[in-house]
């Protein structure tokens, strides 16, 4: 069992099977959100093992200590967090000044939630980091809390920081913090779990959808580790521990007794193999396939327990393995609403998304940032795709091409109708098309291409299917 | 099961030569010309799958689920329609069907209660609006149903998960994700892939994002604000059409795989999706969203109704609706919203315009389907996500409340007023307890009215009463 899987390991290129430019749009895709052509040429240059290693270099921290400024969040400054200042805040009131002051921050709230979406979508398109960025999205869709539940826009970002600063360290210490994290602590009920009168929802989601997966562990497990978390909340800003509300009885769990609290649990949890199984498979499907050979996620689960779950080696292993680089892998993955987007913007050298309702469309698409539909996350693969959002994706995708700018739709110069298709699926769709395809983009072209034909064939590469994957 | 019914489709027989549907051998425009007649769909629709690679992926999908499942059930065509109103925000009930005999009614609302000599009277103690006019006129003639107290166990007062608890009926279970239309119309047919069941415009929404009410596990119903915003924005239609036929019969659109499936012991080993199938998957959509998108303008397009609705979306809305029975679309099940009923402050003027346009956009709505000769195929329903408090508020308004009536609107209706009007004086935190349990009106509207079995789409067998006259 030791040995890694066949499958998993290394691709190494070769005369017959080079790192090329299809490869390295696959890699961008999957652990970021596309690659322009001079990225491309940045990446093949280092070869698969150093380009992931670049991928995976970053900062372990959150944005704000990484040299940005993060969300503007100036609507809801200078207004306490705090439950008992806000408290305190509210008393000082008439009860008129307190429905005004109520709805100011209702509305300054969800302004900055929806502030905080744009930013990221920003920073996904324009940041230094993007893999940082790629799992902080994935971790959105796993530890779920949505802003529809969590009204505070400042808990809605520190999760997303915590999301992001967790993203590639270590499970055990990732799934201890998401614990503690406020909107966490609001959404899944702990923050009304108490002695005496256990809430177990929290319980039963750290079982069920975050570490686990549904089968392993029993109804009564749920109920004791419902009573080990009891007390743990927060105060309107951080993560506090309210001895009188924690049961101090024994809990029996996973037919273990002790006096445990929540991180005890945690570490029980984390002993099961189920648990790493469970999480390097989702990790695979998210980033590789949705089916991988048999022993595959067994030998990823090996290895995730192997490291004391750090992220960093499993996810080096993923992106360099063979089984990424198959052909059953490249191409084959429907586009995110979000990674549609964001791509888009990134492969056409869009810089002013304005006058495109990005929340809007999103939301049309079935996945708006920081609104998850519900605690499972979003399912995605052929769910993300019925009759309603297929317009929308071609729609928005032809929007977008709206606002290429005039002097990029052929930097080159070219004149050969054969050439400026070529340049644009390549930087678009980076995989072959085949020849009938080309023929009719071609001749959208006509003889002699101006840029209005130029930006027609492009509507075109956009209205094919091939565009909708990655 | 899914791959039972793709077989069953196979060795039905079929007599592909002499079906008038069988010399579509890919022109779209072909198609259209027979796609108006479900009937003789149902008769020929064998012949279809052993014609081409071109025809819509729920064609072939769908022929064997309605020859089998749905003979009974109809399509829209020529079988009953359920229109589905939600007001949104939590439509004011005790103002929409005021206990006008009701002291208690007088007292506790002095700013905002309707004075008895305005109130529409249907008997001593209860009677409409003064804005329901044209509504009192349905009622009269026994095309109106009320429900009185309709709600369920432990309201819950927020908007976003009480619209959810109504969607999904199921209070208890948040992470349901599916609508109990949704799980009608998955119950009603299963096929071979899971995001097209059948024809999607089996079910319409008018809006932009799909209510959760129409989701199913398997099924999504089509959703769009406009019929014109429900199409291809690219310069050709052909080209769009061109670009995304799909490659062969030979590549099958076969179920995705589940999660739950992939790397589990015991399952099947099931093979990678190839960027191929994703392509036909993608295209076959592609082609559906065009059929269905290419039927509604033109039924639309047709459309000139002999009434007047009321302006703004819900009234467009409801026209549109009336357009697309009128044109005999397959659709069983049409869902429209009317919102801004969330009247915390100075709602009196508010809510009777709420009123006046729910009244109008109805009454033209029926008197179109009267003059369509389509009213008896038709049962309407309207439902808020809850009612509002029994007292105003201190800024002439009301908060959020509990139990509310439910109109149906029908010209097969049995009775006028269902259930007891609840007291207003025996209160649950101040908000009317409710009589009727939503999902017996659901559950009444499944059996009654689509002759559907409501056990497995509602969980347990909820009490239900006789809606229509058989």
């Amino acid at each position: 069992m030791a040995r890694l899987h066949p499958a998993l390991e290394p691709y190494s290129p070769s005369s017959d099977d080079p790192f090329d430019a299809t490869k390295v749009a696959h890699l961008l895709h999957r652990a970021g959100f596309g690659a322009t052509l001079e990225e491309i040429d940045a990446y093949r240059s280092l070869g698969p093992k150093r380009a992931v290693e670049k991928l995976l270099d970053f900062p372990d921290l959150p944005v704000e200590e990484q040299g940005d400024e993060g969300p503007d969040l100036s609507g809801i400054e200078g207004y306490p967090n705090n439950f008992a200042e806000r408290r305190k805040l509210f008393e000082s009131k008439t009860p008129q000044e307190r429905m005004e002051l109520q709805n100011m921050l209702q509305r300054a709230n969800r302004e900055a939630v929806l502030a905080t979406g744009l930013w990221w979508l920003q920073r996904m398109v324009t940041g230094p980091t993007p893999l940082q960025e790629k799992l902080t999205l994935f971790w959105h869709g796993h530890f779920t809390t949505s802003a529809r539940d969590e009204r505070s826009a400042w808990l809605m970002w520190q999760q997303n920081e915590t999301l992001r600063r967790n993203a590639a360290g270590n499970f055990g210490a990732f799934v201890k913090n998401i614990s503690r994290d406020p909107a966490m602590l609001d959404y899944l009920n702990n923050q009304q779990n108490r002695k005496g009168r256990p809430n177990e929802n929290y319980a039963r989601e750290l079982m069920e959808l975050f570490t686990l997966g549904i089968g392993n562990y029993t109804e009564t497990d749920i109920k004791e580790a419902a009573r080990a978390f009891t007390g743990w909340g927060h105060d309107g800003e951080s993560y506090i521990f309210r001895p009188s509300l924690h049961d101090e009885e024994p809990k029996k769990f996973f037919g273990v007794t002790g006096k445990f609290d929540g991180d005890d649990v945690i570490e029980l949890i984390l002993k099961r193999n189920e648990c790493a199984n469970y999480i390097a498979g989702k990790l695979y499907r998210f980033f590789v396939a949705e089916t991988a050979e048999d022993g595959v996620l067994a030998s990823l689960g090996f290895l995730l327990r192997e490291s004391k779950y750090e992220l960093r080696p499993l996810l080096y292993t993923l992106f360099s393995s063979k089984a990424f680089y198959a052909p059953t892998a490249i191409g084959t993955q429907i586009k995110s609403p979000v990674h549609l987007l964001t791509s888009s913007a990134r492969l056409m050298g869009i810089d002013n998304p304005s006058r495109i309702p990005l929340m809007g469309v999103l939301e049309q698409m079935g996945q708006v940032p920081l609104n998850p539909p519900n605690v499972k996350g979003w399912p995605g693969g052929r769910m993300w795709i019925n009759t309603s959002t297929l317009f929308v994706r071609y729609n928005t995708s032809l929007l977008m091409v709206s606002r290429i700018n005039e002097k990029d739709l052929n930097p080159n110069r070219l004149s050969n109708p054969r050439e400026i298709v070529a340049y644009w699926l390549g930087r678009l769709i980076q995989r072959p098309i085949a020849a009938a395809k080309r023929a009719k983009l071609e001749s959208e072209l006509g003889p002699r291409p101006d840029n209005g034909a130029i930006r027609r064939m492009i509507e075109l590469i956009v209205s094919m299917p091939e565009y909708q994957l990655c | 099961m899914q791959g039972d019914a793709e077989s069953k489709v196979l060795s039905l027989k079929c007599s592909p030569v002499n079906s008038p549907l069988s010399t579509l051998n890919s022109p779209l425009t072909t198609m259209k010309d027979h796609m108006h007649s479900r009937r003789l769909f149902l008769q020929h629709g064998m012949a279809l799958l052993a014609a081409t690679p071109t025809i819509p992926m729920f064609l072939d999908n769908t022929a064997m689920a309605f020859a089998n499942a749905v003979a009974s059930q109809d399509s829209g065509k020529d079988g009953k329609i359920l229109v589905i109103v939600q007001l949104s925000g939590g439509n004011d009930g005790l103002n929409t069907v005021i206990p006008h005999g009701d002291d208690a009614y007088h007292r506790a609302r002095p700013a905002i209660g309707k004075a008895a000599k305005d109130v529409l009277k249907i008997d001593g103690y209860v009677g409409l609006n003064p804005n329901l006019a044209p509504l009192k006129s349905l009622f009269d003639n026994g095309q109106m149903s009320i429900v009185q107290g309709v709600g369920y166990p432990n309201p819950n007062r927020s908007h976003f998960r009480s619209m959810d608890i109504w969607q999904t009926a199921e209070p208890d279970d948040e992470r349901n994700t599916s609508g109990w239309l949704g799980r009608y119309f998955d119950s009603c047919c299963s096929g071979a892939d899971p995001t097209n069941q059948m024809d999607p415009s089996s079910g319409v929404s008018i809006g932009e994002i799909q209510p959760l009410a129409m989701k199913g596990e398997k099924f999504s119903a089509l959703s769009f604000e406009r019929p014109d915003s429900f199409r291809y924005k690219g310069k050709n239609l052909d080209d769009f059409v061109d670009l995304n036929k799909p490659l062969s019969d030979a590549t099958p659109t076969r179920d995705a795989p589940r999660e739950a499936d992939a790397g589990r012991r015991g399952k099947p080993v099931i093979a990678p999706v190839t960027e191929d199938e994703q392509l036909n998957f993608l295209s076959r959509t592609a082609l559906d969203a065009q059929a269905s998108s290419d039927r509604i303008l033109r039924a639309t397009g047709a459309h000139k109704p002999g009434v007047s609705y009321p302006g703004g979306e819900f009234g467009n809305g409801l026209k549109t609706i009336a357009a697309m029975i009128r044109a005999e679309m397959p659709t069983r099940v049409y869902y429209v919203s009317l919102g801004g009923f969330d009247t915390h402050a100075n709602q009196a003027g508010r809510h009777d315009q709420l009123m006046t346009q729910l009244a109008q956009g109805i009454g033209a709505f029926m008197e179109d389907l009267r003059a369509q000769k389509n009213d008896e195929r038709v049962l309407l329903m309207t439902f808020s996500e809850f009612g509002r408090r029994v007292v105003q508020n201190a800024s002439g308004g009301t908060d959020h409340g509990a139990a509310a009536p439910l109109m149906l609107f029908g010209s097969r209706l049995k009775q006028g007023l269902i259930g007891k009007h609840p007291s207003l004086t025996d209160l649950d935190a101040g908000d009317l307890k409710y009589n009727v349990d939503f999902r017996s009106v659901y559950a009444s509207i499944l059996q009654n009215w689509l002759d559907t079995p409501s056990k497995p789409i509602l969980g347990r067998q909820y009490q239900t009463f006789d809606l229509v006259r058989g």
